[in-house]
């Protein structure tokens, strides 16, 4: 059978038509066919027969096997077994769980003989605060941090992940972190709470069995690797690799592939320039460049099948002066780029909606081929760009993965009802948000009425039957069919308070769900959405109990489900779910933050890239206690983080932004610029000052000519971001 | 039929349609998972939920043990009777007659109709060269009569894909009369039923998979189905009005149609950040 496949260019065929014995190395910029290359290449393993189950394709994150198993799929040829698709996280997991048994005891758990538990991330926060809170409350750490503690704690398993993912001990990060950053008394005092409660959570897990994702990788690396019988099932499992996106992936993944290079029948590991945005979690593409030498061949692809010329142009020319380079293309990239400035934040957003209608409507541009993004997406902004799409009859898409399942209004429904109905924990519900809980609860009921319910019929911590209320024209306003069911509702919770409450709560937001809410004439009759959020705050809730289950082992009990309420309404947990991912409607604009969108690798028409003031396209985020950079691999013991370092980062992030951005772009970028941003403040972050400069340089036509580096902006002294 | 571009037939979602269309539709064209009440009760449930997870524990001991975990480290780890009662009858009954080379929780696939078609099973054993075998752990204690057992789906499907997918794991072309399908009930004592399989059979089956995925790739009406009884654990039941939840000593645990239980895990680490 032969391969339907895109014309190759003769870099690609060579990649294609390599030995089936080679290992190559790939690299290129992004939108310069990588990728398609790399399909063709797994493709062309598959019609020589190699059996796919011994294909191992890995990547950073899951979303970027998609192109693979795309064509997989559409491949007639495709039969037999399954591609593995891995993660350095997922096949950690795998190889642990197989091999248990023979690395518990060397690896320090206190329970060798009992199966292990692996958190999932939510998880990780509520054992993180369950280990530490005491310590923290009794010793007064962090007094002087001012972030909640949902940051906090999740900046602390960050320093544990990378501490695994670089593969130094986690005893190490408190010293790492105070000789780089130095910061005097008060900052060391952070560093070396941070410390303490790294250090009391990992024993806190090895005593029950618990393994978060920094205590597998440690795992993986250390114990199963070092066994013989673990090697050989690697061996044989996988004699075909092919690697995507490696510059994205931590020095932990490369350890892996280091390891397995040398026994691969074939390989080939492809690696996109200018990039490693994943840096806050662990991407180091210096280390990426490792694998380079460990192969028999190096390919590099060149130019872009993407990018027009004064798209290319406008890259060229926003990222050169930022490393003090002239850029080398000569197009006047003004064509490409369209700018509208405006005195306030909604202005922008409604001009970016004009353009976006008349680019559609008018231009016939395809929804699915503009993309909108920011340094952030803000519920706000996402709601406005949402609705005023909407208004003009233009869907949107959002991959926003990090919704908190409490912001839901069904999810919000459940929490509030299961308060109302749990009188014992002593957390009844505010009047407004019963209010809301109802008119979600109750077809037809608006909040207006909702609240004029909760003013007469709840008190004294429960809601009063609808006879309650007697003034006719009240009665008359909200209806004895609402009433009907008012009562309906009223009636299951004042049943189900009078009896033994149910310890799972995931099974009483499934007999609230199933008994009342889904029935006719209640909110979540028939509605998709409010029944699969209700069922993610059901498995949320349900793990939450699994995970508790096992602990009762080595455990006192706790109260589960006054537990769960609590730490989902703290942000501790359900604050993701990966669920959620899956994507809306294909033929709609994408609104999505700026990283987000590279590393859903595909390229548009059209960018619109809003706030370009905002500091956010180029600072990091505020985060006391933790440091990509310091606590990544390449970082020299006993240096110094200062700031030209800080500055220095933030040229170079920006660079490989713009660079990445208009790599994925085939026509036009349009600038959303509004004098006050959206909190109602004037910046100029290094976006903008970029942008004026390569204005000022191709308008005075100086583009080629060299410039020295940058010297250090006027225009702040303090570069990271506080939130 | 709108089914995503990425959708995969299975044994499970085949015999989704054939108990209801609606619920095939429901579930996986409008992918709706309402998080419904299984039984009438919260201790009905509590005790259906246990059930499945010994089931899901036995399952991974089955991989573990496949995979080369010495067997005593295994069986110490158990905390349950039932598991361990399962288990041990999997060890003494279950394997020994079985090829030696073994691949436990195996996802095989093949096309048909220009649709992809998988199986995952329990275990495949097989010799290069020789016979290849799928064998199913059934934890349930009823053990259905050998013709409904044919006409179920899962056979069919598991029978068909093994036969036409099959050949790279033993080395060679792989004719349908060298497949079998070994179902074990280790409930019951680690009693087997097992299918051989035939190129008449093959042609049968493939006769009736492409029919059926024909239908439903062509299919613009889901009606509900008339017989209730599918309803009775089925996650749709309020919202297609059909009664309330099914008494728990209903339920044959072989043959739930459970919605995907995907659980979180360490994916999120490298995708909630953005």
């Amino acid at each position: 059978m032969t391969i339907a496949l895109p014309k190759l260019t003769p870099a690609q065929r060579a990649v294609f038509d390599a030995p089936l014995q080679h290992k190559l190395w790939l690299e290129g910029i992004a939108g310069s066919g990588k990728t398609s290359n790399g399909i063709a290449r797994m493709l062309h393993l598959l019609q020589q027969g190699v059996p796919a189950e011994s294909i191992l394709l890995f990547v950073p994150q899951r979303s970027l096997a998609q192109p693979y198993r795309e064509a997989l799929r559409g491949y007639p040829g495709y039969g037999g077994g399954q591609l593995a698709v891995h993660t350095i996280g997922s096949l950690s997991r795998d190889m642990v769980e197989t091999f248990w048994f023979l690395i518990a005891e060397r690896a320090g758990f206190a329970h060798p003989q009992d199966l292990p538990n692996f958190l999932s991330l939510e998880m990780v926060q509520y054992f993180m605060s369950r280990a530490i809170e005491t310590l923290v409350a009794q010793r007064d750490y962090f007094k002087s941090v001012r972030i909640d503690r949902a940051r906090l704690y999740s900046q602390i398993v960050d320093n544990m992940n990378k501490a695994a993912m670089v593969g130094f001990p986690i005893s190490e990060i408190g010293t790492r972190l105070q000789t780089a950053l130095g910061g005097g008394v008060e900052q060391a005092h952070i560093y070396a709470d941070a410390q303490a409660c790294a250090m009391a959570f990992r024993q806190y897990c090895l005593r029950r069995n618990l393994l978060d994702f920094s205590l597998c990788i440690e795992l993986f690396s250390q114990h199963v690797l070092a066994l013989p019988v673990a090697r050989d099932n690697l061996r044989r499992r996988f004699q075909h690799l092919i690697a995507d996106n490696v510059e994205e992936d931590n020095p932990a993944a490369h350890r892996f592939l280091m390891s397995l290079l040398p026994n691969c029948k074939s390989a080939l590991l492809i690696c996109d320039h200018d990039a490693g945005f994943r840096s806050f979690l662990g991407a180091d593409p210096e280390s990426a460049d490792r694998l380079r030498q460990a192969c028999d061949n190096q390919v590099a692809l060149e130019g872009s099948f993407v990018m027009s010329e004064p798209i290319a142009a406008l890259g060229a020319h926003l990222s050169a002066p930022l490393v003090g380079e002239a850029a080398a293309a000569e197009t006047d990239f003004r064509t490409a780029l369209i700018a509208e400035a405006h005195r306030y934040h909604p202005q922008m957003i409604e001009w970016v909606v004009d353009e976006i209608g008349k680019l559609v409507f008018e231009k016939g541009i395809k929804p699915q081929e503009i993309a909108v993004l920011a340094p952030f997406m803000s519920d706000s902004l996402r709601f406005s760009l949402f609705e005023s799409l909407r208004r003009r009859g233009l869907s949107a898409r959002s991959h926003r993965p990090s919704r908190a399942l409490r912001d839901e209004p069904a999810a919000r429904t459940l929490l509030t009802l299961a308060r109302l109905a749990h009188p014992g924990w002593g957390a009844v519900p505010v009047q407004f948000d019963l209010a809301f809980a109802l008119t979600q609860t109750i077809d037809g009921l608006d909040l207006v009425r909702a609240k004029l319910l909760c003013d007469v019929l709840y008190r004294d911590d429960g809601l009063h039957p609808f006879s309650g209320i007697t003034n006719t024209s009240m009665q008359d306003r909200i209806t004895f069919d609402i009433g009907k069911r008012y009562d309906q509702l009223r009636d299951w919770i004042a049943t189900y308070s009078q009896g033994e409450p149910i310890a799972a709560l995931d099974i009483f937001f499934r007999r609230l769900y199933s008994e009342v809410l889904a029935r006719r004439g209640f909110g979540f009759h028939a509605d998709v959405n409010a029944g699969n959020i209700s069922r993610n705050l059901v498995d949320s809730a349900r793990g939450f109990r699994w995970a508790l289950d096992f602990l009762r082992h080595y455990d006192d009990d706790i109260d589960l489900a006054r537990d769960y309420v609590q730490m989902v309404e703290r942000g501790l947990i359900a604050n993701f779910y990966l669920r959620d991912w899956i994507e809306e409607a294909e033929d709609s604009i994408y609104i999505a933050p700026a990283y987000t969108f590279l590393l859903s690798n595909r390229a548009v028409d059209v960018q619109f890239w809003l706030n370009i003031s905002s500091e956010g396209w180029s600072s990091r985020l505020f985060q006391p206690l933790t440091h990509p950079y310091v606590l990544s691999r390449g970082w020299q013991t006993g240096a110094v983080w200062g700031e030209a370092d800080e500055q220095e980062l933030e040229r170079q992030t920006l660079r490989r932004l713009t660079l990445a951005l208009t790599r994925r772009c085939r026509q036009a970028v349009y600038l959303g610029y509004s004098e006050l941003g959206e909190s109602g403040y004037e910046s100029r972050g290094l976006l903008l000052e970029t942008l004026y400069t390569a204005l000022r340089r191709i308008h005075t036509g100086t583009a080629a000519d060299a410039k020295p580096p940058p010297q250090t902006p006027p225009r702040r002294s303090v570069s990271t971001r506080p939130i | 039929m709108n089914l995503p571009a990425t959708f995969v037939f299975s044994a499970k979602n085949l015999q989704s349609y054939a108990d209801c269309p609606r619920r095939f539709q429901l579930r996986y064209a409008d992918r709706w998972r309402p998080p419904t009440m299984t039984a009438a009760e919260t201790q009905g449930e509590l005790e259906y939920e246990k059930r499945l997870r010994q089931g899901a524990r036995l399952h991974q001991l089955a991989k573990l043990s496949q995979q080369g975990i010495p067997h005593d480290l295994l069986k110490a780890a158990i905390q349950d009777d039932k598991v361990a009662l399962w288990f041990d009858e999997l060890l003494s009954s279950g394997l020994h007659d079985l090829p030696g080379t073994r691949l436990p929780e195996k996802r095989l696939q093949t096309s048909l109709n220009g649709r992809q078609l998988m199986a995952k099973v329990d275990l495949l054993a097989f010799e290069p060269g020789g016979e290849l075998v799928i064998v199913d752990w059934k934890t349930g204690n009823y053990v259905p009569d050998r013709e409904s057992l044919r006409q179920r789906w899962q056979t069919i499907v598991y029978l068909y894909v093994a036969a036409k997918a099959g050949a790279h794991l033993v080395g060679a072309p792989l004719p349908a009369e060298r497949v079998r399908l070994e179902y074990v009930y280790l409930a019951r004592g680690g009693q087997r039923v097992s299918f051989a399989y035939s190129p008449a059979q093959m042609r049968d089956d493939e006769a009736l998979l492409s029919g059926l995925l024909n239908e439903i790739q062509n299919a613009s009406d889901f009606p509900l189905t008339s017989e209730s009884r599918h309803c009775r654990f089925c996650a749709y039941r309020v919202h297609c009005e059909r009664g309330e939840a099914g008494s728990l000593h209903q339920v044959d645990f072989d043959e739930l149609d459970e919605g995907d239980d995907a659980e979180l895990d360490f994916e999120q680490i490298g995708e909630y950040a953005f």
